[in-house]
């Protein structure tokens, strides 16, 4: 398993980055943790002419807070993400997520960048992102767009960037009122297995805390791209606590309409669906517990 | 073409020439016959090549070359001072090893977690070591091993929190 | 016998300072001058004729020293068993993965871009590669000469099973399916190979058959077992896979056509593809009861797929058939196995050797028959186990027998009463036994037995030379204790040197459980020699007569005197003057005195002793997922005398978690012919999370054939660990698993053909 040779450059910050990618065109890489990269070139899935790597490009490892929002740039590494104090503050479901990603050495230097322009249908960090409406920052030579998530993806490995843009930081909006959220990843043992299915529930309440003002759920591995779950969402937007237990079975169940999800040695598409399902409800559960009964409350 | 790195292994400076589709453990065997460290899959699943690089456990499998510029790294060869480390006493007497193929790779990220965690619980120590396949003890042995050094780790911080190690 | 001083004690591993501190130097790790790096060609398809081949490209490459196709080769079919092999594909591939060519270049970037320069002409052929299609009529055949792809038949017949059945209350019949998994040993297989101007060749090998795979390699290469010399340094694991392999012999062809010594290390996706995975089998078992839960008959047929060569497939085929039988006292048993072709990767040897499949089958049926009767599964099998000193239908002779122990004491430690009482819902508790061997007559074909070699040096240290090789199970260890126990020295005194096919004995191997006891015995006989030898100076030094020389914490003594007595490095100094600088060498061998079996009935005492065990699973299934959780796991074990404790519990944990993930979720999936999970990604072994810590009970009954008592222990670990998850899941759920592995997703689907 070796990898074929390429041509190599050490990017020292992020203009160097996309003046490089400008260059080099199409046949470009950048590596960030390298994780599914370096794998991918071992298999010779992916023959890149060029590699740039971003290890030395320190700018865009931070996670910083802004006003209404928090900014994670996109070689922040996962091991970083699940304990940083801001995120477990705030978005205590993406810090579940990442650090269920493969084991404690691909998180010490995977990315949340890489995890996101892997674009794996399964990629851990990207339900709980959707779920929380993030945004990307897409820089390029000739400047810089910021797009919602759900339009990143278009494809099982493919995103919307163009061979000369570099996804540069993931902006999140701080919840405004009472927010809980989880992570469920299905998967084939207890460690270092990819989701088979993940599914981040993430919701708020009302100012007066009553009322469910705002659900959203994001789905892993169940379709080409990670999908958010609109029909669940909007089933049980608006309930009070006692409205919401009785509305999750059949919210539970339309979140499968939700999903075309694939069969393969790993698991059937009906398996997949029906633990969307259970997931859907017992994250559905767990969080409205946590949001109007104060169980295993989290910061 | 090759790419000229500085990084520091075990504690020495080392001026190198690397190719860059070589991965770090390639680098640390074949051009510093560090062998301590073990090619077991290529591919980051099995940790047999687990070094520390500024002192976190990473898969040296899937680390480009180039990569390690400006790095601390550290092997099993550079854990022992002139005692060797209480972990690898502990491995070794608590019957932590049998073939001992996973053996560096595990306490290395068992140092790692020591340093982060001193007194982890068993969970804690199973979640820590679930990059490291070991195929021969059933990781009872390992566990009972890892839990026989808390405390009695030199570098005595106190724990990071929750998730430190995550 | 005296008090023993060494032996019974929980030692570290003697080298595990060395694995600890990354010093030890694997197979993987050596390197020789001028060594090139090999890489071999393999089938991407699963069986094809090859029309040509062209190396010209290949051979041009800057840095290539040796590119070899068949031609390069000797050209003679071989086999351990069946000569079925050849060390590159001639006419045709028989599996993705056969070895079609091979490079050696001066580093692995340069080999590994050569493979892509040679060129292959394949014209794909129909394949088959499920074992039970294979049999059928009008199926393409795999070799030639083997009609039906049936390599071997076996069958065994005693008694009057038809009769049996009659004469039962009740019967199970099922099929059972127990599928392809890959030992996942984390050292890839791999050689060192280097061949001198008179054409020896030497290994640098992980083997567990140093000698028999001389034997192999000396007919491959066409040349005589001695001008092939085997080293085997440290190795990381093994668990039945490292025996023979072509991996070897090409880096051999390579080294004689380069002219240099070739490494050649398997990448992982290689051992995957072209290793020795476990011989999948479709087992049917019928078995009868009495009311009272007396076993009747049994009756059993098994189809194993050996994939594309048969190794040792039709030898654990057989033990499928018929091991298991001396578990329980049957009476009636009848066998019928078939080791068939097929055009997947040639399995072989893990762990268990066949009785691990059939364990995994008859341990289920009869905990479907404890049901069907109402009778505690603990009992029935207490009911029906076989005892010390019996001698069981196939006429082998148990002298120590621990199974009623091993029974008692796992149910006690698992709570197993109160929990079968007791029951939750979707909590469960299972039990499961097994019998094995430690050694296997059978098997062996020069011989069962070992010789060992014990030198001792000038200042009293003491290096032991056997044959059967430490694989990471701790042999050395056991050996120097056996050894150290016997000449009355500490450990620290004992190394034990790897097996070098120049200086060691001729020995069969770590195989078949059987390391311990024949190794073990054979080193003791040589310690027997040696140390006769140095209590003849002893005896002149002290003026007492040699038999009454004694010797124990590093002191000759004399007998009812500890107060006359003589340093030990005194006496080997004063041996070693004292003999013109004669080295003191003690050799020695064991004979076990077992029985090739009738080849008729199969009948004969074919290991001098027998190991047993009870193991008890406790699991929790999600009834929303499927989702297995093992909560409590005891292992309880006659091992006669557990040399090393600590070593033994070591091996039974390791062996239940293999066991647990065979179980659970360990599957070599084959579509289209190729090993769709050729990694670790997909072929899921468990982690630290997924094993529970597992409870061992050494139970030690002394065997009268064993080295201090002990038998062996490596297989008998793995065997019953499936089944007693397997019952436990029935218990908990009413589900009766008849396919490995149970994944969570199998389960939901049963428990969602319930009736809510």
């Amino acid at each position: 398993m070796r990898i074929r040779p390429f041509e190599y450059y050490t990017a020292i910050n992020q203009s160097d980055v996309l003046d490089k990618l400008a260059k080099y065109g199409p046949d470009t890489k950048v590596v960030a943790g390298g994780t599914d990269l370096v794998l991918a070139m071992k298999r010779k899935t992916i023959l890149p002419r060029v590699v740039v790597s971003l290890h030395k490009v320190r700018e865009l490892d931070f996670v910083r807070e802004e006003d209404s929002r928090v900014c994670i740039g996109a070689l922040t590494r996962h091991a970083d993400l699940a304990m940083n104090t801001t995120l477990n503050d705030n978005f205590p479901i993406l810090c579940e997520a990442v650090s269920l990603i493969g084991s404690w050495q691909i998180r010490n230097v995977a990315t949340i960048g890489g995890n996101l322009c892997n674009a794996s249908p399964a990629a851990d960090s990207a339900p709980p992102l959707l779920a929380l409406d993030a945004r990307v920052v897409i820089a390029s030579s000739e400047g810089e767009d910021e797009i919602p998530l759900s339009s990143f993806f278009t494809g099982p490995g493919a995103t919307v960037l163009k061979s000369n843009q570099l996804l540069k930081e993931i902006v999140v909006e701080r919840p405004k009122t009472r927010s809980a959220g989880c992570y469920l990843k299905l998967m084939r043992k207890k460690a270092g297995d990819l989701s088979l299915v993940g599914v981040a529930f993430q919701a708020e309440t009302d100012q007066a805390g009553e009322k469910l003002a705002r659900v959203a759920i994001g789905l892993g591995g169940v379709a080409p791209t990670p999908v958010r779950s609109p029909e669940t969402e909007a089933m049980l937007t608006g309930l009070s606590y006692d409205e919401a237990i009785k509305e999750i079975p059949e919210a539970a169940r339309a979140a499968v309409r939700a999903t075309s999800p694939i069969a393969d040695i790993r698991a059937s598409a009906d398996y997949r669906r029906t633990i969307v399902e259970i997931y859907v409800r017992r994250a559905a559960e767990k969080i409205l517990g946590t949001l109007f009964n104060g169980e295993d409350i989290q910061k | 073409m090759k790419v000229r790195i500085n990084v520091i292994v075990n504690g020495e400076k080392h001026h190198l020439e690397v190719k860059p589709n070589h991965t770090l453990v390639d680098v640390l065997r074949e051009e510093l016959s560090l062998t301590g460290t073990k090619k077991g899959c290529g591919s980051g699943k099995c940790g047999s090549c687990t070094v520390l690089m500024d002192g976190r456990p990473v898969n040296s499998c899937l680390i480009l070359a180039p990569q390690a510029d400006g790095r601390e790294v550290v092997t099993i060869e550079g854990l022992a001072g002139r005692e060797p480390h209480p972990l690898q006493k502990a491995f070794a007497e608590k019957g932590a090893i049998q073939c001992g193929y996973c053996a560096p790779g595990m306490i290395l990220t068992a140092k790692a977690l020591l340093d982060v965690n001193p007194n982890p619980q068993e969970e804690e120590i199973r979640f820590a070591i679930a990059g490291n396949l070991c195929r021969c003890t059933g990781y009872s042995k390992t566990v009972e091993a890892i839990r026989s050094c808390a405390n009695s780790s030199r570098n005595n911080r106190p724990s990071a929190g929750r998730k430190a190690y995550a | 016998m005296r008090d023993l001083d060494v032996v019974g004690q929980s030692y570290p591993q003697i080298d595990a300072m060395e694995k600890a501190m990354g010093k030890t130097k694997f197979v993987s790790d050596l390197a020789l001058p001028n060594m090139l790096y090999g890489r071999i060609l393999r089938s991407p398809y699963a069986h094809a004729r090859i029309k040509h081949i062209d190396i010209s490209k290949a051979k041009s490459l800057t840095g290539v020293k040796a590119v070899v196709a068949y031609a390069d080769t000797p050209g003679i079919k071989f086999g351990p068993r069946t000569e079925d092999w050849t060390i590159l594909a001639s006419d045709k591939v028989r599996f993705c993965g056969d070895e079609v060519a091979a490079v050696a270049a001066v580093d692995e970037d340069i080999a590994e871009g050569a493979l892509d320069l040679i060129k292959v002409e394949y014209e794909e052929l129909p394949m088959v590669s499920d074992p039970l299609e294979a049999m059928e009529p009008d199926v393409p055949l795999i070799h030639e000469d083997k009609p039906g792809n049936i390599a071997f038949e076996f069958k065994i017949d005693v008694g009057d099973v038809d009769e049996a059945f009659k004469n039962s209350y009740v019967i199970y019949e099922d099929r059972y399916y127990t599928n392809q998994v890959y030992q996942a040993y984390l050292e890839p297989m791999g050689a060192i190979a280097d061949v001198d101007l008179s054409g020896r060749i030497t290994f640098w090998v992980g083997t567990q058959i140093p000698n028999m795979m001389r034997m192999t390699y000396a007919k491959a290469m066409g040349v005589s077992p001695d001008s092939i010399r085997v080293i085997v340094p440290d190795y990381g694991g093994a668990f039945g896979a490292k025996m023979e392999n072509n991996v070897h012999l090409v880096a051999a062809v390579l080294a004689q056509k380069a002219g240099y010594p070739v490494k050649m290390i398997n990448t992982r996706h290689d051992d995957f593809i072209a290793g020795n995975p476990r011989v999948p089998m479709y087992i049917d078992i019928k078995l009868g009861a009495t009311r009272e839960g007396i076993l009747t008959g049994k009756e059993v047929r098994v189809v194993g797929g050996a994939g594309a060569r048969v190794v040792y497939a039709h030898a654990i085929v057989a033990t499928a058939c018929y091991r298991a039988d001396s578990l329980y006292r049957f009476k009636h048993v009848r066998s019928k196995g078939y080791t068939v072709y097929t055009n997947t990767v040639p399995t072989s040897c893990f762990r268990g050797f066949g009785n691990a499949q059939m364990t995994f089958v008859l341990e289920s049926a009869l905990d479907t028959i404890a049901d069907q009767l109402d009778i505690d599964p603990a009992e029935l099998r207490i009911k029906n186990g076989i005892g010390p000193d019996e001698v069981s239908i196939h006429g082998w002779i148990i002298n120590s027998c621990g199974l009623k122990d091993c029974i008692s004491k796992a149910t006690e430690a698992a709570k197993w009463q109160e929990k079968r009482q007791l029951k939750k819902p979707f909590r469960g508790i299972g039990i499961s036994c097994c019998n094995h061997v430690s050694g296997n007559r059978a098997f062996a074909r020069e011989f069962d037995g070992a010789g060992g070699i014990v030198r001792i040096g000038r200042d009293g240290r003491v290096t032991v030379y056997a044959g059967e090789s430490d694989m990471g199970q701790g042999q050395k260890t056991v050996f120097a204790q056996i050894v150290a126990e016997r000449l009355g020295v500490p450990l620290n005194l004992v190394h034990v040197a790897i097996v070098d096919t120049d200086f060691s004995p001729f020995g069969l191997g770590s195989f078949a459980t059987r390391g311990t006891l024949m190794g073990g015995n054979g080193v003791l006989a040589a310690a027997d020699d040696a140390f006769k030898q140095l209590a003849d100076v002893a005896a002149e030094m002290l003026e007492a007569n040699p038999n009454d020389i004694e010797c124990s914490n590093e002191k000759f003594f004399v007998k009812g005197s500890p107060e006359r007595n003589v340093p030990f490095k005194d006496v080997t100094e004063k041996a070693t003057f004292v003999r013109y600088g004669s080295p003191v060498v003690g050799t020695g061998f064991y004979n076990p005195g077992t029985e090739l079996p009738d080849a008729e009935t199969k009948y004969g005492n074919i290991s001098p002793a027998y190991p047993f065990a009870c193991q008890v699973a406790e699991v929790e299934v999600d009834p929303d997922t499927g989702q297995i959780k093992v909560l409590n796991f005891v292992a309880a074990h006659d091992i006669g005398r557990a040399i090393n404790p600590m070593a033994t519990e070591g091996q039974i944990q390791g062996g239940v978690i293999q066991g647990l993930g065979w179980a659970l979720m360990e599957n070599m999936v084959t579509e289209n012919g190729s090993i769709a999970n050729p990694d670790f990604l997909d072929y899921l072994i468990p982690t630290a999370l997924d094993s529970p810590n597992i409870t061992p009970i050494l139970v030690e009954p002394i065997e009268s054939s064993g080295p201090y008592g002990a038998k062996g222990i490596g297989e008998p670990a793995l065997n019953p660990a499936m089944s007693a998850i397997t019952n436990a899941i029935y218990n908990a759920t009413g589900i009766r698993i008849k396919e490995l592995p149970v994944s969570a997703e199998k389960i939901l689907k049963e428990l969602k053909k319930r009736p809510k």
